[in-house]
């Protein structure tokens, strides 16, 4: 098939699929810039493992809850359970994150074990996120998120700035910087859940590091970095769907593939 | 002067964990007060109270503000608290010490562009404003900071080690600038150091904090040989030269 073909039939096909994961891609990319500049990429992961694991107890015969609000409701009570966690200093933060990580995993390969209504593999590839069976309701919760995320970082970006920048003090100066990290942490936590049901986990902690290391390869400003990680974002899943068409390959780790080529070359053509 | 700060009988500490007692002093406007001690005193628990992040466990802790506003601080914290993995301009972070004036939903304006203007030039460093933070020596970043502090109009500056890591000249350029502040703007400072040096020529009264110790008085009167021997737990002397106070650890010998 020629590439316009192809691009023709995913649009035909695949819509919701393609802008799926353009808005997810992009959306990811520009939270992934206080992700990386936070240096909490690892929580990142964590985030996704944890909705995953929601997302799988919504398998199990006694909770009747729909995969998306299991994997919401999980993930925030993770988030909001997380930031009183990570600022204790019994356990270093790194060490807790780590059992966090594996815990996730753990519980979710239990769970799905256990888990009697459907296929295993038919599970499995809801859990990874099947990015060309994404449904139009899945799609508009996910568009109705990216809105939502992205008006709040715009009316407040200066604050979110200023807090990820140096939180100490903005304090001194009557900022309320535990409830200014609380809403940040829930918006990325509600992010990651929907994202994750609808991309899978290697997509969204992909595009959550690769994207913004990319950007800050690039261009010189703090609002150039948003802005072109944001583009990267956006762009990287329509090259990846097309070439993951034209191979036939696994969507996902195609896109991932393909933001990693995109990274690698900013990183030869970076700034001197 | 009018009081800022009372510590009326003031407990200090975290949870159950005390780590200053009783503690009953008052910072005035317009005072140039440096607080000494040990790593591990307890000089940042004490900075925190002041700051008003951190509550007393008993006692009393007021915070006076200025014509009936509350008091306004410009906090110029340790340099390597700030992890400055992207790239900032000198400009943007110093509009940082404006956001609480801008107030939430709004964007900086004229006179908060002219205000981060006049506070780097207030610190020399006007000629590095579209440079990034993080390319900075030390001693500039040292003065972008200050700048920020400024640019809030506060009425006291609380600057926490500000020479830490800082070669010899930029240190005492810092501690000029400190200095001229205070005298010409009439600022109230209050400068948290552990080198001795830093505060022994410069601030007007000294707290020296340590757990079992803590004196605050005017300078001459804090500053003893006794008082820092006896916290510091070795021999020091406090010996003038041109003027100027030079703290050294040993014994005194002969004449």
């Amino acid at each position: 098939m020629e590439i316009k073909e192809i691009i023709a039939t995913i649009i035909a096909e695949f819509p919701h699929a393609l802008y799926g994961s353009v808005i997810v891609g992009a959306l990811c990319a520009f939270l992934g810039v206080y992700i990386v500049a936070r240096r909490v990429v690892f929580l990142g992961a964590v985030l996704t493992q944890i909705s995953v694991l929601g997302l799988a107890l919504t398998f199990l015969p006694f909770i009747a809850v729909s995969h998306t609000i299991g994997s919401l409701v999980v993930t925030i009570i993770a988030v909001i359970m997380l930031s009183r966690l990570l600022t204790g200093k019994k356990i270093p933060r790194d060490a807790m994150l780590g059992f966090i990580f594996a815990f996730a995993i753990a519980a979710r390969i239990l769970i799905l074990q256990k888990t009697p209504k459907v296929e295993v593999a038919e599970i499995e590839n809801l859990l990874r996120g099947d990015i060309l069976f994404v449904t139009p309701e899945l799609f508009y919760l996910m568009l109705g998120v990216f809105i939502a995320a992205m008006v709040v970082h715009g009316l407040f970006f200066k604050e979110f700035a200023y807090i990820a920048f140096d939180a100490e003090t903005a304090r001194t100066q009557g900022f309320n910087t535990g409830g200014w990290e609380t809403l940040f942490y829930v918006i990325a936590a509600v992010v990651i859940a929907v994202a994750t049901h609808i991309v899978g986990d290697i997509f969204v902690f992909g595009f959550l590091v690769i994207p913004p290391l990319a950007a800050m390869q690039l261009v010189k400003s703090v609002k150039a970095i948003f802005l072109v990680s944001f583009l990267i974002g956006a762009l990287t899943p329509v090259l990846g769907l097309v070439l993951a068409f034209k191979f036939d390959f696994p969507a996902s780790p195609t896109i991932i593939a393909v933001a990693a080529v995109v990274l690698m070359l900013t990183y030869a053509l970076r700034r001197r | 002067m009018p009081p800022l700060i009372e510590f009326q009988n003031a407990t200090l500490g975290y949870g159950r964990k005390i780590v200053l007692q009783d503690m009953n002093f008052t910072i005035h406007a317009g005072d140039y007060f440096g607080m000494v001690g040990p790593n591990g005193a307890g000089k940042t628990t004490l900075l925190r109270a002041i700051l008003g992040i951190l509550k007393p466990l008993s006692g009393k802790v007021a915070i006076h503000g200025v014509a009936g506003a509350p008091l306004r601080f410009g906090y110029v914290p340790q340099r390597d608290t700030i992890d400055d993995l992207l790239p900032y301009t000198v400009r943007e972070v110093v509009m940082m010490g404006r956001y609480r004036q801008i107030g939430i939903f709004h964007r900086p304006q004229k006179t908060d562009r002219e205000i981060v203007l006049e506070s780097l030039q207030h610190v020399d460093v006007a000629d590095l404003q579209n440079r990034a933070f993080k390319d900075l020596s030390g001693g500039q970043k040292q003065r972008v900071l200050i700048a920020r502090a400024l640019a809030s109009k506060p009425a006291a500056l609380i600057l926490d080690e500000p020479t830490n890591g800082m070669d010899f000249s930029s240190k005492i350029s810092i501690l000029e600038l400190i200095h001229r502040l205070h005298e010409e703007d009439r600022l109230t400072v209050i400068m948290v150091s552990h080198f001795l040096d830093d505060v022994a020529n410069y601030v007007k009264r000294l707290a020296i904090v340590e757990r079992n110790f803590f004196q605050v008085g005017e300078l001459n009167e804090v500053l003893t040989e006794k008082n820092l021997s006896s916290v510091y737990q070795m021999p020091i002397m406090v010996t003038p030269i041109n003027g100027a106070k030079v703290i050294l650890a040993g014994e005194r010998r002969g004449n």
